[in-house]
């Protein structure tokens, strides 16, 4: 696809989820039952949920595709990767904000070492080195070396990273909806959580598309201004 | 593999000659001994409770003191050009750089766990043996993830500095496992209670450089 298709597609996403985020919101203020034990700070649950597990995809999807950066050497696959990585870093800040304002209501602590929050800080830190190691060096193919080195030992080892953090403490609920016997969430509920999910991945690919084509201009930019310099 | 001995040679024989980071982060262990024993009110807690914690931290720190300069040497006169070109691989290279950075570290974590010892009165618990391992598993993981991120952080401007942003998310099971099989082991549990800790520091410690000898050639190329 050329830059201009992905621009298109990107701004039609981004757009299908921004307006997709308003119909999330009104279902959960006016649509959704009311949890029973929990009350209202309960409606948090879908942005919360959602906002994690699209942070973890976009991770996810930076780790693999600077896999094959380094791989392939194709510049796409590192704009891809940075573009995953900003997206991620959002959905991760959403999370970890989202977390500490319900936990201070339903646990009664803004922080807890909570396996899930504690694997979200420590991602998001991962990649802020991801960045940082990017933004500080001299020349601009190494920082890309560098950071795609950073995400992919950063990936190599969340299993462990998570494996610890749980062992270490868990407090969080239990899942609701992966579960073996079928999820436990009533109907409403179950819906409106997946529909907010469905909404973040196409507002994360709409972002990430855009992002993608912005770096894909600026390496064309480069390109001709070296070109008319000549 | 014999490039690996030969790299491991060079570097030890160098730090024996100038002594450089053994003798800082020999007195760094000392001193954090010191600071860490007017930091604890010993009618709160008792300082054999928090033992365990701060050795791991001081380790922690002392070995991102000395291993930030790992390439720092080398760099200066461009030496660290010459071993690239030389017909070792690179992932020789890395895996000679990690064995010698882990003769120094693990030096400096017995030298950490004795100065602990002493300041805060410890007895040597259940099992030496399993203690020293914990130790040397801990400290081999992090050395090898430390000497790859040296080499990033040494190309980056900000220099050693950034260490321990790329290293510390990454050293939570590590400090986890290695303080929690310390602490009981110091504390005289025994060893089988910290057998699965010593397993999964041995898996985490060969995952780090298994991928530290697999990537670094992307981090020193041009």
């Amino acid at each position: 696809m050329s830059i201009t298709g992905v621009r298109r597609v990107g701004t039609f996403l981004a757009v299908v989820g921004l307006l997709g985020l308003g119909v999330v919101y009104w279902l959960s203020f006016f649509w959704v039952s009311t949890e029973a034990s929990q009350g209202i700070v309960q409606r948090i649950f879908y942005v919360h949920p959602p906002a994690a597990w699209t942070a973890f995809f976009a991770f996810g999807i930076a780790a693999l595709t600077s896999g094959m950066y380094l791989w392939l050497r194709d510049e796409r696959l590192d704009w891809a990767a940075l573009s995953a990585a900003e997206g991620g870093m959002v959905f991760g800040t959403i999370m970890l904000i989202t977390g500490p304002l319900w936990g201070r209501i339903a646990w009664g602590t803004y922080w807890t070492w909570e396996p899930r929050l504690t694997l979200t800080l420590l991602l998001w830190f991962i990649f802020l080195g991801y960045f940082m190691v990017r933004r500080s060096t001299e020349n601009p193919e190494q920082g890309k070396r560098f950071s795609a080195v950073v995400a992919i030992v950063g990936a190599l080892l969340i299993p462990f990273i998570h494996l610890s953090v749980v062992w270490f403490r868990s407090l969080h609920p239990e899942p609701v909806v992966v579960r073996p016997d079928g999820p436990l969430l009533p109907g409403d509920m179950l819906t409106l959580l997946l529909t907010s999910l469905a909404v973040f991945l196409v507002l994360f690919l709409g972002l990430f598309m855009l992002r993608y084509t912005l770096e894909g201009i600026r390496a064309d930019l480069q390109v001709r201004a070296r070109r008319a310099a000549a | 593999m014999r490039q690996v001995g030969v790299i491991v040679w060079k570097d030890l024989l160098l730090e024996l000659r100038t002594r450089e980071r053994f003798a800082a982060m020999g007195s760094f262990a000392v001193l954090a001994g010191v600071l860490f024993n007017f930091s604890i009110d010993a009618s709160l807690v008792r300082p054999q409770d928090v033992a365990a914690g701060l050795i791991w931290m001081t380790i922690v720190f002392d070995g991102l003191l000395g291993l930030g300069r790992t390439f720092h040497l080398e760099g200066e006169d461009g030496a660290f050009q010459g071993v690239l070109m030389s017909p070792a691989p690179k992932d020789a290279i890395f895996l000679g750089k990690a064995i010698s950075n882990f003769v120094l570290l693990y030096a400096v974590a017995l030298l950490v766990l004795g100065v602990f010892m002493l300041f805060f009165g410890l007895e040597i618990g259940s099992s030496p043996l399993a203690l020293l391992l914990a130790l040397g598993l801990g400290v081999l993981g992090f050395v090898a993830l430390a000497t790859l991120f040296a080499a990033v952080s040494s190309g980056t401007r900000m220099g050693e500095t950034m260490l321990p942003i790329l290293v510390f998310p990454l050293l939570v099971p590590m400090v986890i496992y290695g303080a929690g099989a310390t602490g009981r082991l110091l504390a005289g549990r025994p060893v089988a209670e910290v057998a699965g800790n010593l397993r999964v520091l041995a898996a985490f410690a060969l995952v780090a450089l298994a991928a530290g000898a697999g990537l670094f050639r992307f981090v020193v190329e041009d």
